[in-house]
């Protein structure tokens, strides 16, 4: 069925049903990607998709119903669930759906990715010779993953917003697994650019080191070390708290930080954390958030003070503020989301940051934040693994040890931040820091 | 659910160009969600998942595709996508599909998306305002009631053309309690694989009251001490240590490929003889249980190690083509949308031969966990983690003040000897395992075990 097909049962049902607020958001996306085992193609997927979500509102409350079984019986239906999930709504948020008209900024066209199988097959499969011609010790689990996917996305509501766009992008990977007889290890990097751009001799060439890097890792005195957090491991521990500065969550007493909070100094001056959606060469520019509201950039944190926190229609109609532009489509009720967020880098190099840190670790991998943070409080404990600083420099190998400790009182004792930000490689969920310099972390070892 | 005759046609394109196998998998899900936060429904989650995925395999290569257009054109459109990807000859392709009908082991009550959503808010304020007045420190409570209703049909190139109905329901509230500048947050989240006779077994007040229990009980413990030590852990969640610490590499998923720190060691003393665990999705409504598989394998309890010897792993069909090994029913996957792979069910270590006071009485110094949080593992290296959402110091065999903040780490095959004892309390929890294939339900459990030594990942 045709968007506009969608889009005429939607004006006929709800005219039926007498509703006069409504807002449709459909969004049509498809892709394709493989990935190699022993440098063969070992599994090929692809995938098409139609979503339509209808958002109704009835006696002044808003109810929101979702589907993927597009026939004109299910969108009656739907827009008679989302009615029925109305009724029984309880909270006393004003439903808003935001009015056309607004000015948006001009950002680049995204290109369809026109990707055929046999291209993409070609690339994963040199990728993984890359990777098997870099280091002898690549063994099973070494491989080259990518992925093409497409999008278009529509918003129309009663209220005259009328908006759409296209989306595309990639994603590959380079694994490599290395076997030295007694051990395995692994590493790998995330690419979110273009295929071209990524000189994949070089990137296998460090992966592989990386890697090989890992073999014979002792263990850790338990302790406290100051800690180089590198920029992977801070990706993590900053996706895994930014709900913290959401609005929402702050208003129902689910963030560790309250409203008193704006204003004050809530990090080391160092830091500055900017959500950017128009982020030069990202290919994902955004010029209206999910309610189609017009977006901007702005600093959470700036020099360590925090300036405000991200807003949807909803929550910035409960604080007297206008909407950041960051509300979200989920299946529910509009949520809060960030488009391109960074930790504004510092000035010192890699190098002159470990040397700051002699005697500490630096940690390279950190997992299990699903578990192991606690939102309500800010409080983590991770399990780590990394490299000692001895001589101000990267020594050897250690594992098996957990770093614990407060987002909040982290964010305070940044001393310092390399100048390296990398925007386009490596990318975690869009989220982008560099390698971080915290003194006095409590470490669990031996 | 589509037409037999449709089906048909569709495995017969797709086996088009010389796979050797084909199979087809319906999807049709109703996702309901009711939110409760300050005292009234906050938000509604209501959504239908509707798609097909079709795989084909040619070899040791496996190709699949996805589609929410249901129409024939749509559905052969597909079908030709993992036709033109997985080669190019040509075949012509009969296919006759039988329909069979496995026992349904799972019988559902109360189907929760006829039931009115008054009916299901009234059961979340009988949570929610428990725990909200628990104690006046209980700052804020959040209590979800969500459902289920997953409908599945299978056809596949050798004739099987089955169908399954999953019902699940479950209830998770968290509970923050807030004194002197100080929070905690508690949670508790039963589930079953039935519907609304869920709260015949679970009263929503019990539910409430558990999850604030927790929050004030944190409230005022002290952060736990970092450094390795002796740790019981109790049943229940407490099951996650084996999830994670073994369960995971057992997966053919990571066998099948040589990742895995499992491989080739069947038949080997991998665990202290105290420890047998399976892997069980037979059981009568548990949170893991499924009648068939997403290959339409039918469900089997599996023993993954018996007296401490890895006796099976689990494994799907594709993996199982690889190891030279049948399919144990362990397929499974989120939706039509995800690639079914082999994954856990309801997975647990047995009672053993220890008495519960036995274990506590026998630490001089070291944690007693009594709720688990969730955890990862990496299968290649078995590195773990996994939180202790409730612990105890241990003194002298006596269980001491409340500790807080701790996560546990290990390695899968050391921390698996260092099981030195297994008590006679198994119970079950109800998690969300994420992997390869998507979020499933799965159920972890254990009685009370002891562990000679692991890292306790605390700061004081």
């Amino acid at each position: 069925m045709t968007y506009e097909r969608i889009v005429e049962i939607v004006k006929k049902t709800t005219a039926q049903l007498g509703i006069t607020e409504y807002e449709l958001y459909y969004d049509a996306s498809s892709n394709m990607g493989c990935e190699t085992f022993q440098q063969e193609i070992d599994s090929f997927t692809s995938g098409a998709s139609c979503t339509m979500q209808m958002r109704v509102v009835k006696d002044g409350k808003m109810g929101v119903a979702t589907t993927e079984l597009v026939s004109e019986e299910e969108i009656e239906a739907l827009i008679a669930r989302a009615v029925e999930n109305a009724t029984v709504t309880e909270n006393d948020d004003k439903p808003l759906l935001y009015a056309g008209g607004a000015e948006y900024r001009q950002v680049p066209e995204c290109p369809e990715n026109n990707a055929t199988s046999a291209e993409l097959k070609a690339f994963a499969l040199d990728g993984a010779r890359i990777l098997y011609g870099t280091d002898e010790r690549m063994s099973d689990g070494t491989a080259c993953a990518a992925e093409v996917w497409n999008s278009e996305e529509h918003i129309l509501n009663s209220n005259g917003l009328n908006l759409s766009r296209k989306g595309s992008g990639c994603v590959t990977y380079l694994m490599a697994a290395l076997d030295n007889s007694t051990e395995k290890q692994m590493d790998y990097k995330i690419f979110r650019t273009a295929f071209d751009e990524i000189d994949r001799e070089a990137e296998a060439k460090e992966i592989a080191k990386a890697a090989a890097a890992k073999f014979g890792a002792g263990s850790v005195k338990t302790g406290t070390y100051d800690i180089v957090i590198d920029r992977q491991s801070m990706m993590q521990i900053l996706s895994t708290f930014l709900p913290s500065f959401y609005a929402d969550n702050v208003q129902k007493g689910l963030s560790a930080l309250n409203k008193s909070a704006l204003g004050t100094d809530i990090a080391s001056p160092k830091v500055t954390i900017t959500d950017d959606p128009f982020l030069p060469g990202n290919n994902l520019q955004t010029a209206f958030d999910g309610e189609g509201v017009p977006t901007y950039t702005k600093n959470i944190i700036e020099n360590g003070q925090l300036k405000l926190f991200l807003h949807n229609l909803t929550t910035a109609l409960k604080d007297g503020v206008e909407s950041t532009g960051n509300g979200q489509r989920s299946g529910a009720k509009i949520t809060t989301g960030v488009f391109n967020l960074l930790i504004q880098p510092g000035t010192v190099s890699k190098d002159e940051l470990l040397a700051m840190a002699d005697g500490g670790i630096y940690v390279t991998e950190m997992k299990g934040f699903h578990a192991g943070a606690d939102l309500t409080t800010g409080d983590f404990s991770i399990e780590s693994a990394g490299f000692m600083i001895e001589g101000g420099k990267v020594g050897r190998a250690v594992k098996s040890f957990t770093v614990a400790g407060n987002f909040f009182t982290l964010l305070k004792d940044i001393v310092e931040l390399d100048n390296n930000l990398d925007t386009k490689g490596h990318a975690y969920r869009r989220i982008m820091c560099p390698d971080v310099l915290v003194r006095g972390m409590a470490v669990a070892g031996e | 659910m589509l037409d037999k005759r449709l089906l048909e046609d569709v495995l017969a394109r797709t086996m088009s160009t010389g796979a050797d196998f084909a199979e087809i998998f319906v999807d049709y899900t109703r996702n309901n969600s009711i939110n409760m936060i300050g005292g009234r429904v906050d938000s509604i989650t209501d959504s239908t998942v509707s798609g097909v995925g079709i795989r084909a395999f040619l070899g040791l290569r496996s190709v699949s595709a996805s589609t929410t257009d249901l129409t024939r054109e749509g559905l052969m459109l597909c079908a030709d996508n993992v036709a033109g990807a997985i080669s190019e000859s040509k075949a012509e392709v009969k296919i006759h599909l039988t329909s069979r009908i496995f026992p349904n082991i799972n019988p559902v009550k109360i189907v929760p998306d006829t039931e009115f959503k008054s009916v299901k808010i009234d059961l979340l304020k009988r949570a929610y305002f428990t725990a909200k007045e628990y104690d006046p420190a209980i700052v804020q409570v959040s209590a979800t009631l969500m459902d289920v209703d997953h409908q599945i049909q299978i056809a596949n190139s050798e004739g099987l053309f089955t169908q399954d109905r999953q019902i699940r329901t479950r209830m998770p509230v968290s509970a923050i309690a807030e004194r002197d500048g100080q929070r905690a947050n508690g949670s508790n989240s039963p589930g079953r694989r039935m519907g609304l006779e869920l709260f015949d077994i679970f009263q929503p007040e019990d539910i409430g009251r558990e999850a604030a229990r927790e929050a004030m009980v944190k409230l005022t413990a002290a952060y736990a001490p970092a450094g390795k030590m002796s740790v019981a852990i109790e049943n229940g969640f407490g099951g996650v240590i084996f999830h994670e610490a073994c369960g995971h590499s057992l997966e053919a998923t990571s066998v099948a490929k040589g990742t895995s720190q499992m491989c080739g060691k069947l038949g080997q003393q991998i665990a202290n003889p105290k420890v047998t665990a399976i892997d069980d999705g037979t059981i009568a409504n548990a949170w893991g249980s499924i009648d068939i598989d997403d290959e339409g394998t039918p469900s089997q309890r599996n023993v993954l190690i018996e007296n401490g010897i890895l006796k099976s792993y689990m494994i799907d069909r594709f993996n199982g083509r690889r190891m030279g090994m049948a399919s144990t029913g362990n397929a499974r996957r989120q939706s039509y949308a995800y690639e079914p792979t082999s994954r856990m069910t309801n997975t647990m270590i047995c009672n053993g031969p220890d008495k519960n006071e036995d274990i506590i009485a026998s630490m001089e110094y070291g944690l007693y966990a009594v709720k688990m949080g969730g955890g990862s593992v990496h299968p290649m290296t078995g590195a773990f983690n996994f939180a202790v959402e409730e612990g105890y110091m241990v003194r002298d065999g006596k269980i001491c003040e409340a500790v807080k903040g701790a996560s546990l780490i290990g390695t899968g095959s050391e921390i698996l000897h260092e099981i030195d004892m297994v008590g006679q309390n198994l119970a079950t929890g109800q998690g969300m395992c994420g992997s390869a294939s998507g979020s499933i339900p799965t159920d972890v459990g254990q009685p009370l075990i002891r562990v000679r030594s692991i890292t306790v990942g605390g700061r004081a």
